[in-house]
């Protein structure tokens, strides 16, 4: 085992039982045990011992475990029960102790679940017992003896409500998606619209350079950013090689891949994990997002941070050539499937869009292609099983720990630990993105999102109670700012694609990061503070 | 990553260095293993095997004293671990009747006739070392920059071998 693996799980695991069992004032059991397991996921999720899909379902199993009714902690079965017996009238008698004090008993319903019942009739027989009479009570009640049980006030969720999680709305919006993307890569309907929108763009190398980032922005925000980058460097390969080795632009287009991909998920809710994380934290606070307001929020933010990358990428990598041969060869498939695939395409895009007019919600439409292209054999069995599954289970777990983080009162504690009100909502929104920004750029886009998305909500919530403060323009500026984070080659997928090309250097990855990812921080707060609020009240 | 290794078996020594020379380029990324016999050759398998690793690409000369190029790609065919290694013969002296049955029973890939030229030999290591890489369907990444990165790319967005994190 590697040292960084051991220690990875050492420290993981320390966490999880130092959170548990080291009495934190203000933090009850439940909201202890959360903590243990966000360390844990945490810790995990950044030092990669395990894969961070893995970690996302060791997160439900340990939710399921530890935090739920049914689970080893605060199950009924974990209740003494009192000693109960039937006088000869048929009134109950229980020990007085196990009445609670607003008049309940509490009984463990055939150790599954916990059942309140106020008796209708009690009478205190005076030597300890009570006499009570209600409907349910009869001598095969099994009464809890001590109604301070943590059982009873822990308040538990019950464990179907972490599996949920991974059947949420927003787990089937990706659905949708990935089975769109399946279909528009099978019928090579991406090859085939990066075809017809790059030809008016012509043969000079800053034009083509400005078509090839509208393609893969455009195709980003519909299918994954990482299949997006590796199709377009099948386009951008040839290109590349048939450029003079000492030409920059090499640099500039191997690199304006990435950036535009990274960039272009920003642009609809589908376009990249972090944004699931954020709609699911926004509709567990009760706000829903349509397709469209979401895309007329971000559009106009894509469009201007993907032409400001251009002029950055042409500047720092000045084209020699004047012209560019490009070749692309094929035309679009005109098989019955691929037709199909092209019309449920657009008529999804199109219903989401106009949510506002039908008024059935993103995610419902979501389950169209779902349903429908294995209906017509466009996808098949093997089609299915090439989703990118293990990304609606890390999603799943992230959305299934902030639920607990919420329920718990732990992200409000948590939040608590710094006084908010004095920073308004542009210091909420710099901080939470600075600090998303900076751990963006190191791991998963998605974690990142993950970790901080509970908190600046709660945070978010609570200022908005209190006014002057737009929730929904906060937190889609801050999964903005964690989609640009770009620096490494490490900090997203396609710009490890785009590194193992052996086109680029860090160092030029690293320059062309940090101008985009600043200006587009900037630009997210701008927008966040003063454009997107007279979108979204 | 699992380390993919190169094997080259000849009885001629400086056919050997040729070849190491001739394929520098690719070392860092597929160390080149050489064996001077058949015998040789499986001892280096079975030290490659015990690290855990892979045999990507295996030249092997034809005519040999104890035991022909022929015979042992046959042998390796039949091996379950080496079954996808990509089998390339590397020879001047095989006859017709020879290369015919190496490629029939032997699962034959490849033939480079002696004398070959550096550019040949590299651009053969490479096309079928993305074919192996393509067949594993093992992350293709941290291969790209010295295979045939088109290929790779394409057969990633494919088989959805990386997804967004």
């Amino acid at each position: 085992m590697k040292l960084k693996t051991f220690l990875g799980l050492l420290v993981g695991i320390a966490g999880l039982l130092a959170a548990i069992f080291i009495p934190i004032p203000g933090l009850g059991l439940p909201a202890q045990i959360t903590l243990g397991i966000f360390i844990l996921a945490a810790v995990f999720w950044i030092m990669e011992p395990i894969p961070i899909y893995a970690t996302s379902m060791m997160v439900i199993f340990l939710q399921i475990m530890l935090l739920s009714s049914q689970g080893f902690i605060f199950s009924v079965r974990t209740a003494p029960l009192a000693e109960v017996s039937v006088n000869e009238t048929g009134a109950l008698l229980v020990p007085a102790e196990s009445l609670g004090e607003d008049g309940s008993l509490y009984l463990n319903k055939s150790n599954k679940a916990l059942q309140v019942v106020r008796p209708s009739e009690v009478v205190d027989l005076g030597d300890g017992t009570l006499a009570v009479r209600g409907e349910g009570l009869n001598e095969n009640s099994l009464v809890i003896a001590d109604p301070e049980h943590r059982s009873i006030t822990a308040g538990a969720t019950s464990y179907t409500a972490f599996y949920h999680t991974l059947a949420s709305p927003i787990i089937m919006l990706f659905l949708g998606g990935f089975a769109l993307a399946a279909a528009a890569v099978k019928f090579g309907l991406d090859r085939s619209l990066t075809r017809v929108l790059l030809k008016p763009f012509g043969k000079r190398p800053a034009m083509v350079c400005l078509g090839l980032m509208l393609c893969t922005a455009t195709l980003s925000a519909f299918m994954s950013n990482t299949a997006t980058t590796a199709m377009m460097m099948t386009v951008v390969l040839p290109i590349v090689a048939s450029i003079s080795s000492t030409d920059p632009f090499r640099k500039c287009v191997a690199l304006a891949i990435p950036v535009a991909a990274n960039i272009g998920g920003i642009a609809t809710p589908i376009g990249t994990p972090p944004n699931a994380v954020a709609l699911a934290a926004l509709k567990e606070s009760g706000i829903n997002i349509s397709f469209s307001t979401w895309m007329v929020m971000a559009v106009p933010f894509t469009i201007v941070l993907l032409v400001f990358a251009w002029w950055v990428l042409l500047a720092l990598f000045k084209p020699q050539a004047n012209t560019l041969e490009i070749k692309l060869a094929g035309s679009f498939d005109k098989s019955a499937k691929a037709i199909a695939s092209y019309v449920i395409f657009a008529v999804t895009v199109l219903l989401w869009v106009t949510e506002k007019l039908h008024g059935i919600s993103t995610t419902m439409i979501a389950f169209l292609p779902v349903a429908i292209l294995p209906a017509l054999g466009v996808l098949d069995k093997k089609d299915i099983r090439g989703f990118s599954w293990e990304v609606l289970w890390l999603v799943g777990g992230g959305i299934s720990l902030g639920l607990s983080l919420k329920e718990t009162g732990l992200a409000a504690w948590l939040i608590g630990l710094v006084s908010w009100n004095s920073l308004g909502a542009l210091g909420v929104i710099v901080v939470f993105g600075v600090v998303g920004y900076l751990i963006a750029n190191l791991i998963s886009h998605t974690v990142s999102a993950t970790m901080i998305m509970p908190l600046a909500i709660t945070v978010g919530a609570a200022l908005a109670a209190a006014g002057d403060f737009n929730l929904v323009a906060s937190i889609v500026s801050i999964t903005a700012i964690i989609s640009i984070a770009m620096v490494l080659p490490i900090s997203t997928p396609p710009n490890a694609i785009a590194m193992a090309t052996g086109i680029i250097e860090t160092k030029d990855m690293a320059k062309v990061g940090v101008i985009v990812g600043v200006a587009g921080v900037l630009l997210a707060i701008v927008c966040g503070i003063a454009y997107w609020p007279l979108i979204v009240s | 990553m699992n380390q993919i290794y190169i094997l080259c078996v000849d009885d001629e020594a400086d056919v050997l260095e040729a070849v190491e020379r001739d394929l520098a380029t690719m070392e860092e990324v597929f160390p080149l293993e050489i064996a001077s016999s058949a015998d040789e050759a499986r001892q280096v398998l079975e030290r490659i095997d015990a690290q855990g690793a892979e045999l990507g690409l295996i030249f092997c000369d034809h005519v040999m004293p104890k035991e022909t190029g022929g015979e042992f790609l046959s042998w390796l065919d039949g091996q379950p671990q080496w079954k996808r290694s990509r089998k390339a013969l590397l020879t001047g002296q095989a006859g017709l009747e020879a290369t015919v049955s190496a490629i029939n029973n032997a699962g034959l890939d490849f033939y480079v006739s002696k004398p070959w030229t550096q550019e040949g030999l590299l651009q053969a290591a490479k096309r079928l070392l993305t074919d192996y890489v393509i067949s594993r369907n093992i992350d293709p990444l941290p291969y790209m920059s010295i295979l045939d990165a088109t290929r790779l790319a394409e057969h990633s967005y494919k088989r959805g071998l990386i997804s967004d994190t």
